[in-house]
């Protein structure tokens, strides 16, 4: 699925009433199929433009223009449902669209597989540990085989070798499924290890500070010098957004 | 886990629980001894006649029935009056959770009813429905002489019950939905769930330990109403009826034997629903 923001503005009011800008003009088109990481520091916007994008906020000027499909959305704090075992809450999707039972059982199986999770998907989430959690969430978005997946720091809370695997398993999949994918994180690494594209976001309001696609080819070598330049070329960025939002 | 081993933890649960419970009847046997030993100007009657009639649960007393007859009598008019506060109420408290606009349009009538209690209703319910029982609701007047429990149920006082009960189940649904995390609801609709799925795989399951909270303060109440009400004028049956004509006739061993029972019911469904509730009330510590 492709998207289009042109002029994108968005205002909260502040508990004082009066209203701050959180994003933009923010102005990105994103190609069909492509994997985007979207990175930024703290409180510059992701989510919200995570919520704008997938409607459950609206913007306050500029449009957005999304092609139909169906949308995967991963929070960046899981948000399962506590009353549901992990089985259940993966066929969640499934079950809202209208799909017969057991078909919906046998893709839920297929996926918690992939995630490593099988074993565990009559367990409730709360006897899991945070990172299941988180995995258990990326399933329930993945489980579709959406046209476009939405994900909020998925892997904040994985170890490295894990978090390597599902890496792994999420670009696998979305190449396959040609599935387009925002990608939130703070990870550079995982930024420039997943995505064909990165943009950088910058605070106050949050706007887009540089925006490139990745040349290195795949399969990606975490340990080659041109994956590291690229890293640190980004990481320089990083610093400088970080360095500039503490001074001010 | 081996057959001997589990054989010994059942034992150790049930010693635990056996304890557990000890120093709670430590204040009624002191109650209990006070009367035995202490009734010397016989303003009660000794334990012994209360125990007597308690134990012949099934003998006519005062000519108005049996124990057994007044309770099962006073326990169905609670239980058809609870059925229907539950069943109207409690869509309309999950409508009210749900939608701003029917809560607006239904809150001010809901606000002033509440406080109303049932039984300032019985007179003005005597008035409208009469003495009309089920009897005649379902059409089988030849039993209208005869002893049956469906001459027992009038409308009237189901009707009360019902106003008793329904409040609390309205509220507490209304509450429990309104509380659902707004992630919950965010999440299913981002997935794709319609408005409908949402009510019913979200909405509700979510709002159950409220909703159920509500159930058992509706049979709390319901309860305490049929006992006033059937103090009042309006019927001859059930188990306050009995507690009055008792009084009517000072025969204080009836009146204390209806007292015990009205009690132990009343212990009983509390901790019955909340042994039952506890599976849903799960819910909640699944939420930690
Ligand atoms: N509902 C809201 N009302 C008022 N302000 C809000 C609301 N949601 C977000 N904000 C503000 O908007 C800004 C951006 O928030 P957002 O959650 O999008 O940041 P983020 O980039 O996702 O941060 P993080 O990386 O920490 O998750 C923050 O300053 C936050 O205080
Ligand atoms: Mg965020």
């Amino acid at each position: 699925m492709s998207l289009a923001f042109i002029k994108l503005e968005k205002s909260y009011s502040a508990p004082s009433g009066k209203s701050f800008k959180v994003l933009g003009p923010i102005d990105l088109t994103v190609k069909n199929g492509e994997f985007v990481c979207l990175l930024g520091p703290t409180g510059c916007g992701k989510t919200t433009l995570l919520r704008i994008i997938s409607g459950l906020e609206q913007a306050d000027s500029g449009k957005i223009n999304r092609g139909a499909g169906r949308l995967g959305y991963v929070f960046q704090q899981g948000a399962l449902f506590p009353w549901m075992n992990i089985e259940s809450n993966v066929m969640f999707p499934l079950k809202a669209t209208g799909m017969a039972g057991s078909l919906c059982r046998l893709k839920a199986e297929e996926i918690l597989d992939l995630v490593g999770l099988y074993e565990f998907r009559k367990s409730f989430p709360h006897e899991l540990s945070g990172g299941m959690q988180q995995r258990t969430a990326l399933a329930r978005g993945l489980v579709t085989g959406p046209d476009l997946l939405l994900l909020d720091e998925p892997f904040a809370s994985l170890d490295t070798r894990t978090g390597i695997n599902l890496q792994e398993m999420l670009r696998n999949l979305c190449r396959k499924l040609s599935t387009t994918v925002i990608f939130v994180t703070h990870n550079i690494e995982e930024a420039v290890y997943l995505s064909d594209r990165i943009v950088v976001m910058g605070h106050r309001p949050g706007r887009i500070v540089r925006d490139e696609s990745l040349s290195l080819e795949w399969p990606r070598n975490r340990l080659s010098s041109t994956f590291t330049e690229v890293l640190l070329s980004f990481r320089q960025t990083f610093e400088e957004l970080v360095d500039l939002s503490i001074s001010s | 886990m081996s057959r001997l081993a589990l054989r010994k933890k059942v034992r150790t649960d049930l010693r635990q629980r056996v304890q557990s419970l000890l120093p709670g009847l430590v204040i009624p046997t002191l109650l209990l001894s006070l009367w035995f030993f202490f009734n010397s100007r016989s303003i009660l009657p000794a334990p012994g006649a209360v125990l007597d009639v308690l134990l012949d649960p099934s003998a006519d007393l005062l000519s108005c029935g049996s124990l057994f007859w007044n309770t099962g009598v006073s326990l169905i008019r609670v239980l058809l009056g609870l059925s229907i506060a539950i069943m109207l109420g409690t869509p309309i408290g999950f409508l009210m959770g749900a939608s701003n606009r029917f809560r607006h349009f239904t809150s001010l009538i809901t606000e002033l009813a509440r406080p109303l209690s049932p039984i300032a209703l019985l007179p003005l319910s005597i008035i409208i429905f009469k003495d009309t029982s089920f009897t005649e609701v379902l059409g089988l007047n030849h039993l209208k002489y005869s002893r049956n429990i469906l001459n027992e149920l009038q409308i009237g006082m189901i009707f009360i019950l019902a106003w008793g009960g329904i409040f609390p189940v309205i509220l507490e649904t209304m509450h429990g939905v309104r509380g659902v995390r707004k992630v919950y609801i965010e999440a299913a609709r981002v997935l794709g769930a319609g408005r409908m799925f949402i009510f019913k795989h979200v909405l509700f399951p979510a709002s159950l330990p409220d909703i159920f909270a509500g159930y058992r303060m509706a049979v709390g109440r319901c309860w305490m109403v049929i006992i006033a009400a059937e103090m009042l004028p309006g019927t001859n049956s059930g188990i306050g009826y009995m507690l009055r004509y008792s009084y009517q006739l000072s025969r204080l061993d009836v009146m204390l034997a209806c007292i015990f029972i009205i009690a132990v019911i009343g212990l009983v469904f509390s901790r019955g629903l909340e042994l039952l509730g506890e599976k849903w009330l799960l819910l909640r510590a699944r939420e930690r």
